[in-house]
């Protein structure tokens, strides 16, 4: 009987215990897996915001773990299967939408909870300088010639898929050469070994402010500032509107929503602080903050609209 | 000039100097530890780099980059483990003077050789960076395919021994290179199913498995086998001296010379990588060496405790780092997972490599410049130093105390790339693979090779391809890839040089007999 009461009585400790327990929230450090390398954008706007953060957290940190390979999977995978305690976030991006509809990863999208965005940066076509191409009507009269050579970053990641949606927008055909790395990209746009390149516009304002390259038309709604005599993709006729690469937090799904609000919150404070605005700036990431529903709703669009392109193309779920 | 007296000013800040010196030193302690690289050192000390002035960051970075190759060398010439992938070379015939007695040699020869190289790709990245970088743009797919083909043709120097054990070797590691994602689809390839394997196998694991953990099986066989037999294992003898005889310079300068200029050409064309050239410097030694011994046939055999051995790798080994900042800095386009993660501290504090480091931050884009060439500098006395005290050090350990301490050093290096455990498990599996080729007298050198190239070669293979439409003429253009044609009739030559010179030495030797 003794016994009886003693696990009741642990068993309505838990119960009351787990509300406690998210108003005591953070009481230790909390981890933001990066399914990248160090050094990717990724990774550097990730380490940016953990260490803007200090600044509300009172000596508890948001520590960045690395977790690489599989082009994403094996940290989002991670994360996806984490405690839902809101002490492991993901840095999340477009792959972990596609990772599960392209590679089959053994998450499914739904399996995380959205926190907030910080960064949306639309995708541009990009040309070297000494193309022959000086606007997007001269690159799309070309590609309706032949097949112009298009380098992105890997098959299947978003920027390809940017590339897919023109190829249905516009009825023309690309030809793709992929990349292991950034570097790479840039190595064959500077050459000119390569007709044009499918960027974020964060990557690509540097380069083309650097010399070297050439932004011909922008996937946002309207110009980019400091680039507004580029065209929009939809304004160019290329017959796909917005398209976009997010960055952002997110939790696996079950995460008490007292965290979630509570981390949604911080991303905010952090995405409005002046210095972070300064950084992101310089390092060319437009700040955008959207919150937890928000989010969301980005990432489900998201995967309506790769799930559209995929069955158009004829691309189907690999294992 | 002006810019060359604004970067030694910049550098002058006692604070600043002290980073250079700090990460000079951190290097070759780094250097040291098998699983620990540059890399590593880079990723971990990223976040500190924040509360840093970026001047100092960047000058502990460069530090550190230069001296961990030499760092390296240390444990591949006294223990048979590199210390990091760029000393893979080095051991051969570096740790087979060391058990000749010649230890001092062969770690001071490391040493020279590593400054000269680093000094010479320093002086290379100071004066003439905007010029080459303007060359290395023209290294497109086509011209890396050519490239590659040239790298993988160094084999020949690799193949001293048993012809057939080392192409087996070589294939082996170019299978091991097709297992993960194909570039041309992202489909997952002989990847059993693992998400961990997508990216192919995990190098650093996979070297620190095939070195570090196969070297810890050989100690423990030793440590067993001695226990029974009371004695029996192979210790080295001395050290002797580390002061090099002005003959011996006088002989090592030619290979100074070349495997500089090896390293910093390949050093400047991006994503070479510096194992390629170690491998083509020390390829080109081989066969420099093999003509020499013709008329010196006292001199050890290559592969057995030929200076040049040691001399060829480690120069080439340092020739390369300066020399991978030229494209970074002058077009923002990093040639190696390092200097990506120079874009990354430089990211963070606000700053982009490229043209524009140079309009808007002068000071930091010449500091880096100038601390490549100061920190080449301070590495040769600080080397000697830390030689000295490695040496006690190591002599000092019990056979069982090192077995522990490499074999944590390990794992946790294994572990620290990626902080994922099926890494340990790669590194557990490669040591097992390792020590199995050793048994069998397989050298490991071609299989490095074959896993570093058989990528590359394939990556830029397909999409050379892409951009011609499927015409495989494009590597044999004249006219617009006039470097490809060049580079592959070198690495034509290369392989069929050999053959024909030892064709032609069988008819003169057989031409007498014939006429008798």
């Amino acid at each position: 009987m003794k016994m009886l009461k003693c696990v009741v009585l642990a068993a309505a400790a838990a119960v009351v215990g787990a509300p406690v327990h998210a108003a005591d929230y953070p009481s230790r450090n909390i981890d933001l897996v990066v399914p990248f390398n160090p050094g990717g954008a990724v990774d550097t706007t990730s380490r940016m915001a953990a260490e803007t953060a200090k600044k509300f957290l009172n000596g508890i940190e948001i520590k960045i773990i690395n977790k690489d390979g599989g082009g994403g999977v094996v940290g989002q995978t991670f994360a996806a299967r984490a405690k839902p305690d809101g002490y492991t976030m993901l840095a999340i991006t477009n792959s972990a939408v596609s990772s599960p509809l392209l590679k089959g990863a053994p998450f499914k999208i739904t399996d995380f909870t959205a926190v907030g965005l910080y960064t949306i940066d639309p995708e541009v076509i990009a040309v070297p300088d000494t193309s022959p191409f000086k606007t997007i009507t001269d690159f799309m009269a070309a590609a309706k010639q032949r097949k112009l050579n298009i380098v992105s970053s890997g098959a299947g990641t978003s920027h390809h898929m940017a590339g897919l949606a023109i190829e249905l927008g516009a009825k023309v055909e690309f030809t793709y050469v992929f990349s292991r790395g950034f570097g790479e990209e840039l190595q064959a746009m500077l050459g000119g070994h390569v007709d044009g390149a499918l960027w974020p516009f964060g990557i690509a304002k540097q380069q083309a402010v650097g010399g070297g390259t050439r932004i011909l038309a922008v996937a946002s709604n309207e110009s980019m500032p400091g680039f507004e005599s580029v065209p929009t993709w939809e304004k160019s006729g290329l017959g796909v509107p917005a398209w976009q690469t997010f960055r952002g937090w997110a939790v696996p799904k079950g995460t008490p929503q007292e965290v979630v609000t509570f981390l949604s919150d911080l991303l905010k404070k952090i995405t409005a602080e002046p210095d972070y605005r300064a950084k992101m700036d310089k390092a060319g990431f437009p700040v955008v903050y959207r919150n937890a529903e928000g989010f969301a709703k980005t990432i489900a669009e998201e995967d309506v609209l790769t799930r559209r392109i995929m069955n158009e193309k004829g691309l189907t779920l690999k294992k | 000039m002006e810019v060359l007296a604004l970067g030694l000013k910049t550098l002058c800040d006692p604070l600043v100097f002290s980073m250079l010196l700090l990460g000079v030193t951190a290097g070759l302690v780094i250097g040291t530890i098998p699983g620990l690289n540059d890399n590593i050192a880079f990723a971990v000390f990223l976040p500190f780099s924040f509360s840093l002035r970026a001047d100092m960051a960047l000058a502990l970075m460069v530090g550190v980059y230069c001296s961990t190759a030499i760092g390296g060398a240390i444990p591949a010439i006294m223990m048979r483990v590199p210390g990091t992938a760029s000393s893979m070379l080095t051991l051969i015939d570096g740790n087979a003077m060391a058990r000749k007695g010649q230890a001092g040699q062969a770690l001071s020869i490391a040493v020279t050789s590593s400054v000269v190289g680093g000094i010479v790709s320093a002086l290379v990245l100071l004066f003439f960076a905007p010029l080459l970088a303007k060359f290395a743009l023209k290294f497109g797919y086509v011209e890396n395919f050519a490239l590659g083909v040239l790298g993988l043709s160094s084999v020949v120097g690799l193949l001293s021994g048993n012809v057939l054990k080392g192409l087996v070797s070589g294939v082996l590691g170019l299978l091991v290179a097709t297992i993960g994602f194909t570039l041309k689809t992202g489909q997952p390839r002989f990847v059993f199913d693992n998400m961990n394997l997508i990216e192919g196998v995990p190098f650093v694991a996979l070297l620190i498995g095939l070195f570090g953990v196969a070297a810890l099986f050989e100690l423990v066989e030793e440590i067993l086998v001695g226990k029974r037999s009371e004695g029996g294992h192979e210790v080295i003898p001395g050290i002797g001296s580390t002061k090099l005889s002005g003959r011996l310079i006088r002989r090592l300068v030619p290979t100074w010379f070349r495997s500089s200029f090896i390293g910093s050409a390949i050093g400047i064309a991006p994503g070479a990588g510096s194992l390629m050239a170690i491998y083509v410097a020390y390829d080109q030694a081989a066969r420099a060496y093999l003509r020499r011994r013709h008329q010196a046939p006292d001199d050890p055999r290559w592969g057995e405790g030929a200076p040049e051995g040691v001399a060829a790798p480690e120069t080439a080994n340092n020739a390369v780092v300066a020399s991978s900042m030229v494209p970074l800095l002058s077009l923002g386009i990093p040639g190696n997972s390092v200097s990506a993660l120079f874009i990354a501290a430089l990211a963070i504090q606000g700053m982009v490599p490229g043209p524009l480091l140079f309009t808007e931050h002068l000071d930091i884009a010449w500091m880096i410049l100038t601390g490549f060439l100061v920190a080449n500098i301070l590495m040769g006395p600080l080397s000697y130093l830390m030689i000295n005290t490695m040496i006690r050090m190591v002599f000092s350990l019990s056979k069982e105390t090192m077995v522990a301490a490499i074999a944590l050093l390990c794992l946790t290096g294994a572990y620290a790339d990626g902080n994922n455990v099926f890494n340990i498990w790669v590194a557990l599996m490669a040591g097992a693979v390792g020590y199995g080729m050793k048994k069998f007298n397989v050298p490991l050198a071609p299989a490095i090779l074959g896993i570093v190239l058989g990528r590359k070669i394939e990556d830029s293979l397909m999409s050379s391809l892409a951009v011609s439409d499927g015409s495989w003429w494009i590597f044999l253009d004249p006219k617009s890839h006039p470097i490809s044609l060049a580079l592959l009739v070198a690495s034509a030559a290369f392989l069929v040089g050999p053959v024909l010179s030892a064709w032609r030495r069988s008819i003169t030797k057989h031409a007498p007999s014939s006429a008798n």
